[in-house]
């Protein structure tokens, strides 16, 4: 009976003997089962025909305190080890950043190129005004292969579907014969108009004659114009990635 | 006689524009004709239609309408909003007037031709006194809401009738008020289009003729404001109508490019009533046909397809001959690609672009007719753009390929072109000597020396080209009694001899280079030269003119030559004569010196002068024939045109070396392709 009842009693009054493990273990069944079962249930059976032991407030007052900031503690030590882990992956991650992009060298002297490109077409174009060498046009070549293959980028960037028009173009006559050319447009194109595409029109003969022949435009270059221009923009950023990945 | 290797050129994208106005010259025989790019173009009837003047366009000016006015002075007014006269002898656009009533849609003269009246978007119809320098705003009538899209005086001009949207108003020309307003909309309960007046006729019965966008041609009595008959043409719009002069004979032009006749008929034999009936209908354009007109003796209408037919009415002919043919003109009457023959380079002229083209090169040989693959492809390498609105007028590249000229109305531009392995460098020549723009027709040298450049008041300026890229004034030649026209043809001598030019009024000057003097005139004759040329060897001016004939003059000795006065007493084949188009381009066979090449839009022609000519009863086009003879026979039946009319329709031919020929085609269905969309056909079984 005895040994019961201390073993009730070291269950809930609980915590000073035993290793962290099992106070955790306890902690968290008592933490999960706040609601749950009594800790009469949980107890052998033998004991279920006894009343329940009297602790004093205080002492379940301490009891509760130190549980508390052992689960604190635990938590902490929970968190600390994630953001560990967490700052360990970023680093790896700007590691392997910056094993990607081109050494800083590199990279510094192509953000110089701009000023000294044209510095260095005007020095090539005098050169070549006074003698016309192989290697200044060479220089003039390269320099004018860089400014369009910058320009490239460039435009490839910034794709709007705006146009810029000074304010002094556009004129009260200017805007009338728009609204002029407008009206003839729908009346002669408008939706109402009934109109063929040239194609349909002209092959119309085609295939009427004894002999069918092909349609006038047989194959159509505007097919699928869309996913040929995707595919070649495409082409051209995996070129350019390989020639990265071989730098 | 010759085997040759022939580079078929396919590749210059020319898309003429499309006809957007006609007038006939109330007395003469000339037309007018205005473009959707603003250029107008005058043709000469009596001269076998030839085309005698172009003014190029411009981006800024649209030319809606069209008249003739003051005997033969030509006025155009456009979406600009301006009334332009155009100055035929120096082509261009003299003086321009605003009407101040925004875009004008429609002008008519009266038939004095001493005004002109002016619908306009706003509604009004402004009226303009023609006076000797110009014209002059005379009074507004009476301005009501809805742009005038037609207009028509009655040939007493006492009235005006006006066409816009969903009306049709008569204006009585004293008082300037609207006398009667007629609506002629179609009166069906779900149609909720409104009804677009393209045209309109007033005749001197009092009958005011409408065609409207229902494909209706309605008579109406102004008076009572009634509709007296109503014809549906077509199920797409009827834009354009024309009335002949005699009052019985109505040309009406529909979108789907058909064109009808209306006649006034006697109801029956010998009755006095008589009523319009639609007789012939005719289908030549595959495009909207926006103006028509009437002649006396034909029925001429202008598609937006570029087309122009000219349908001569039997009942007018006298006899069945090659004067009643249908005639159809699409491409230009003059060069637009010049060639560079040692270069292999070929300059293509556009209205507002050149492209200068390589030419590629084969190296296998082949038997008649085989197709030889290319081991080097055409390269298209430079593309000079004009800048502004102005349309080219000429341009030229020289025989060594390094020098590329150009005019506009208002500039004058040389580029010096050079070539470095495989690239290419354009340098613009500055300081070009100041001559009064435009240049009508520009011409190098044969040593690329000097350049030619043709100028109003038939003079020739001489422009020397210097090694290091620049240029002076020589010389400038002016014909000795003067002349008010344009020069619009040129010609050199291979040996730098010579150079002969044509100018407007068809007289045609031979100066000389060594001592910068008038060395003679040809002879003249009654018809537009159409090209010429100088051999190399013989120094013999070759003419050919607009009807067809060739004649050949020796500039030495200042006078026709032998062979030139026996074709004159034999004459030239019946089907020679009657060929559509002229020849644009003459060139010669320095191996051969007794062979001409020629050619016009259908055909090419090398031209042997040792052979004998044919008479009317042999065969012109006999090569054919010729190939399955055997030798003998062949030696009895050869005759001086070898014609060739495989390459069709043909630009320009011009011989490269000994056995090259360039021939540059344009096929027709290329160009019909581009064009804006024609109406749908619903054929059955489609």
């Amino acid at each position: 009976m005895r040994l019961a009842a201390e073993g009730r009693e070291s269950f809930r009054g609980g915590g000073q003997a035993g290793g962290v493990g099992a106070m955790a273990r306890r902690q968290k069944a008592a933490a999960a089962g706040k609601r749950g079962p009594p800790a009469a249930l949980l107890s052998p059976p033998s004991s279920e025909d006894e009343a329940p032991e009297e602790v004093s407030f205080g002492v379940a007052k301490e009891a509760a305190e130190t549980e508390r900031k052992l689960v604190g503690e635990a938590a902490r030590r929970h968190r600390e080890l994630l953001k560990e882990k967490r700052r360990r992956r970023q680093e790896l991650f700007t590691e392997q950043k910056k094993r990607k992009l081109l050494p800083d060298a590199v990279l510094k002297e192509l953000a110089a190129a701009p000023p000294a490109r044209a510095d260095g077409r005007a020095a090539a174009a005098n050169r070549g005004k006074h003698g016309g060498d192989g290697a200044a046009k060479q220089r003039r070549g390269q320099a004018q292969r860089q400014v369009k293959t910058d320009k490239q980028r460039k435009g490839a960037r910034s794709k709007g579907n705006y146009t810029a028009v000074r304010l002094k173009d556009q004129s009260l006559t200017g805007l009338h014969l728009q609204l002029a050319k407008d009206f003839l447009n729908t009346q002669l194109y408008g939706p109402d108009t009934n109109r063929a595409q040239a194609n349909e029109f002209f092959s119309l003969e085609n295939k009427k004659n004894p002999v069918k022949k092909a349609a006038v435009q047989f194959v159509d270059k505007s097919w699928g114009q869309e996913k040929k221009q995707r595919a070649t923009r495409f082409k051209k950023h995996w070129l350019s990635t390989q020639i990265k990945n071989q730098v | 006689m010759g085997e040759f290797e022939v580079h078929r050129v396919r590749f210059f994208g020319l898309v003429p524009a499309g006809v957007r106005c006609l007038a006939c010259e109330p007395r003469g025989g000339r037309l007018a004709l205005a473009r959707t790019d603003g250029a107008v173009e005058v043709y000469n009837f009596a001269a076998n239609y030839f085309q005698e003047r172009v003014i190029p366009g411009n981006e800024a000016r649209s030319v809606e309408a069209l008249c003739w006015a003051a005997g033969d002075r030509l006025f155009g007014a456009g979406l600009g909003g301006d009334i332009t006269e155009y100055d035929l002898a120096r082509l261009c656009a003299a003086r321009s007037v605003d009407g101040c009533g925004g875009p004008i849609w429609s002008m008519a003269a009266n038939s004095t031709g001493t005004q002109l009246a002016i619908g306009c978007e706003d509604g009004s119809v402004k009226l303009f006194q023609v006076v000797p320098g110009g014209i002059q705003f005379e009074r507004n009538l009476d301005r009501r809401k809805g742009r005038i899209l037609c207009l028509s005086w009655h040939p007493s001009d006492t009235h005006i009738a006006a066409g816009s949207i969903d009306i049709l108003r008569v204006f009585d020309v004293c008082s300037g008020q609207t006398v009667q307003r007629i609506m002629v909309n179609y009166h069906v309960q779900k149609v909720k289009r409104e009804c677009i007046v393209w045209s309109i006729a007033f005749l001197s019965s009092g009958t005011v003729v409408t065609s409207d966008s229902f494909g209706r041609v309605q008579f109406w009595d102004w008076e009572r404001g009634t509709l007296l008959e109503s014809h549906t043409v077509s199920t797409s719009a009827v834009l354009s109508l024309a009335v002949s002069e005699k009052e019985d004979s109505i040309i009406v032009g529909t979108s789907t490019g058909a064109t009808y006749q209306f006649q006034l008929l006697p109801v029956k034999m010998g009755s006095l009533e008589k009523r319009w009936v639609r007789t012939k209908p005719f289908q030549h354009h595959t495009h909207d046909v926006r103006a028509v007109a009437h002649s006396s003796t034909a029925l001429i209408s202008g598609g937006l397809d570029a087309q122009l037919v000219i349908r001569p009415l039997m009942e007018k002919m006298q006899k069945k001959g090659y004067d009643a043919a249908l005639r159809k003109f699409t491409f230009p009457h003059r060069r637009l690609v010049s060639c560079a023959r040692k270069a292999r380079l070929l300059l293509f002229q556009f209205s507002q672009h050149l492209e200068l083209w390589r030419l590629g090169s084969t190296n296998k040989t082949g038997k008649d007719g085989e197709v030889l693959p290319l081991c080097r492809m055409p390269e298209h390498l430079v593309q000079l753009k004009s800048k502004g609105p102005e349309h080219i007028y000429c341009s030229c590249v020289s025989p060594c390929g390094s020098w590329v000229a150009y005019s506009t109305a208002s500039r004058f531009h040389l580029y010096r072109v050079q070539y470095e392995g495989d690239s290419i460098s354009v340098k613009k020549v500055p300081k070009v000597p100041k001559l009064l723009p435009p240049a009508y027709q520009l011409q190098f040298s044969a040593d690329s020396g000097s350049l030619f450049v043709a100028s109003a008041r038939g003079s020739v300026h001489v422009l020397q080209l210097l090694e290091l890229g620049g240029c002076k004034l020589l010389h400038t030649f002016r014909p000795p009694s003067g002349s008010p026209e344009a020069v619009y043809l040129l010609a050199a001598s291979a040996d730098g001899h010579w150079v002969a030019a044509v100018s407007g009024d068809w007289a045609i000057h031979i100066y000389n280079l060594k001592c910068f003097k008038h060395h003679c005139a040809v002879p003249a004759y009654s018809c537009a030269v159409t090209a010429l040329a100088i051999h190399p060897v013989t120094n013999n001016l070759v003419i050919a003119y607009s009807d067809q004939q060739l004649f050949e003059f020796s500039i030495p000795e200042k006078q026709y030559t032998a062979w030139s006065r026996m074709v004159q007493n034999c004459g030239l084949h019946r089907v020679w004569l009657e060929r559509d188009s002229p020849i644009t381009h003459i060139t010669f066979n320095p191996k051969n010196p007794s062979h001409i090449l020629l050619h016009d839009i259908y055909m090419f022609c090398v031209l042997d002068k040792s052979l004998p000519l044919p008479d009317n009863s042999a065969l012109l086009m006999n090569q054919s024939t010729l190939k399955q003879l055997p030798e003998n026979a062949r030696q009895r039946q050869l005759h001086a045109f070898k014609i060739c009319k495989k390459f069709q329709p043909l630009l320009f031919a011009d011989l490269l070396d000994e056995n090259c020929l360039v021939m540059v085609e344009r096929p027709i269905m290329d160009i019909k392709t581009q064009l804006p969309l024609p109406i749908q056909q619903k054929k059955f079984g489609t």
